[in-house]
């Protein structure tokens, strides 16, 4: 199955964007964002917590709808699926 | 009614939205929050397009390493407050409209009576914490809120209709870490210039707002997108009716 991933923002700067993966069946969202992300420490730690979760501000979409953080290590994707994943912008 | 310098000024855009929608500019009041990057651009715009009464709110004062973007200011500015800066040059550009420059800091104590009877709130902050607050009050008068925040070469912008959108808790319930952010010019030139846009729009009754939907700017990639938006249900600013305490 092939899920794409979409980075926003300073992760996209860290990650790049619309990376196109393959996960095995079950695979839930959070295991597959920390796959493609372990591959830069700098990106994988400005997602992610010393505990492997996503850290709390850091938005997580699944084909344009918000998935809550405390369920994206349940949630499974599905073939076709698009993942976004972006920080709140604070600068003004 | 408008004088004959007034008519001559608006001229090029009377013909998009007719004198109507050039009454409804005069006769709107709108709120900026903050006199910096984004608060240069919407401000100059909202200016010359004649929004009839203009409130802005800055605490700082002119830096030497502000004027990369913030266009309101120039290099004789340096150490002046950047209310004094900004209401010399808003009512250079039009002496038709009315400038109000408050040196104030924002917090919950006085937000509501800063943003007053304005018809909308114009968000040129860069911190989450004000962004709450000016989201509140808004929700609280139901007036909208245009959204837009920048970092490096990208920013967002959305438009919060109380009532009919997501409000900025829905899209946002997390402040990120702050942090000295990277910014070159032409990006809150990009998001600001985004954002008086749509008060423009919404003050004309002009078009579609960007409202459900977040418009994101990869100055970068040189590419626009949106993501769609939704409400929280168990949002603690709109949906519980927690906005009724900020007067």
């Amino acid at each position: 199955m092939t899920v794409k991933v979409r980075f926003f923002a300073r992760f996209r700067e860290l990650l790049g964007t619309d990376i196109l993966a393959e996960p095995g069946t079950g695979t839930a969202i959070s295991t597959l964002v920390k796959d493609i992300a372990q591959h830069k420490k700098e990106g994988y730690d400005a997602i992610f917590d010393d505990n492997g979760a996503f850290r709390e501000f850091v938005i997580v979409m699944r084909n344009g709808k918000r998935v809550e953080i405390p369920d994206a290590g349940k949630t499974v994707v599905a073939d076709g699926d698009e993942i976004a994943v972006f920080p709140p912008v604070a600068g003004g | 009614m408008f004088s004959d310098r007034e008519l001559e000024r608006y001229k090029r855009q009377i013909l998009l939205f007719g004198e109507e929608g050039q009454e409804r500019l005069k006769a709107a009041h709108i709120f900026i929050a903050g006199a910096g990057g984004l608060g240069s651009p919407i401000a100059i715009y909202l200016a010359v397009a004649g929004v009839g009464t203009i409130t802005v709110v800055d605490m700082d004062t002119v830096d030497q390493s502000n004027l990369n973007r913030q266009i309101l200011h120039t290099d004789r500015d340096v150490g002046k407050k950047k209310t004094v800066s900004a209401l010399e040059k808003l009512q250079a550009y039009n002496p038709d409209i009315t400038v109000n420059a408050i040196d104030a800091t924002i917090g919950a104590e006085n937000v509501g009576r800063l943003v007053g009877r304005a018809d909308g709130i114009v968000d040129a902050m860069d911190n989450y914490p004000i962004r709450y607050l000016l989201n509140r009050v808004a929700l609280e008068k139901k007036i909208p809120f245009f959204h837009g925040a920048i970092r490096g070469f990208y920013g967002q912008a959305t438009t919060i209709i109380p009532g009919e959108t997501p409000c900025l808790e829905c899209i946002f319930p997390k402040a990120p870490p702050k942090e000295v952010f990277p910014v070159v010019g032409v990006t809150p030139g990009v998001i600001g210039t985004v954002q008086a846009t749509e008060v423009v729009k919404y003050l004309t009754k002009s078009g579609k707002l960007l409202s459900g939907r977040l418009f994101t700017w990869d100055g970068l990639c040189a590419t626009a997108e949106e993501i769609t938006i939704v409400q929280n249900p168990a949002c603690p600013a709109c949906c519980t009716g927690a906005t009724k305490e900020m007067r």
